[in-house]
């Protein structure tokens, strides 16, 4: 397995794990007269968790294959690496349409802002498993 | 794939060249490499000369288009 591709599965695992939880639990604790404080507090822990996260499985990784941490994408995984920001940019286009219509009906600005921040990690989840998927096939 | 290729063979007739070296010496990575080899990804025309010297051939030594 390549550095990148390996790079990609932490995306994916740091992401899913870490925006996984910050859903879960601001689902599970969600109170409207605390909420700003609620989804802040619980975001700069779910950021702090997956830098620390992505930081440390990075170092793994570049351990384990020091050569091509250090090399630059070559042609291929430039190639890669646009295919899934084209497909990530429709992802998060999607659902940024999709939240505006859901603040001109009136939705509570504050869950549509938590709502933003999911469109934000699908669009990053979307981008790495659409690495993952070309990696393995080889393409 | 229309495009086919002698990689291979070519490694095999340079000492058995290993997709590692023949990817080092062309700044690949080794799965680029695989990818080529396998017809699976069509490299840009300075990756298919780049093969092309380091095998010492021309490039349609190595790579050949096929009508399918």
């Amino acid at each position: 397995m390549s550095f990148r591709e390996k790079s990609a599965w932490i995306a994916l695992t740091s992401y899913g794990l870490v925006f996984g939880a910050y859903f879960i639990l601001l689902a599970w604790s969600w109170d409207e007269r605390y909420g700003l404080g609620l989804s802040i507090g619980l975001m700069v822990a779910a950021v702090v968790a997956l830098i620390a996260i992505a930081a440390a499985l990075t170092i793994l990784a570049a351990i384990t294959s020091p050569k091509e941490a250090n090399a630059p994408a070559d042609e291929r995984e430039q190639l890669i690496d646009l295919k899934a920001e084209r497909l990530s940019s429709y992802a998060l286009s999607t659902c940024v349409v999709l939240l505006i219509g859901a603040l001109l009906i009136g939705w509570n600005g504050l869950l549509v802002a938590n709502l933003l921040l999911a469109s934000m990690v699908i669009a990053e989840l979307v981008k790495a498993l659409a690495q993952i998927i070309a990696y393995r096939r080889g393409a | 794939m229309a495009i086919a290729n002698e990689i291979r063979r070519l490694r095999f007739e340079a000492g058995e060249m290993t997709q590692a070296a023949l990817a080092e010496r062309i700044g690949m990575t080794r799965q680029t490499v695989i990818a080529i080899e396998q017809g699976k990804y069509a490299p840009s025309l300075e990756a298919a000369f780049k093969i092309a010297d380091a095998f010492g051939v021309t490039i349609t030594d190595v790579f050949r288009w096929t009508k399918d």
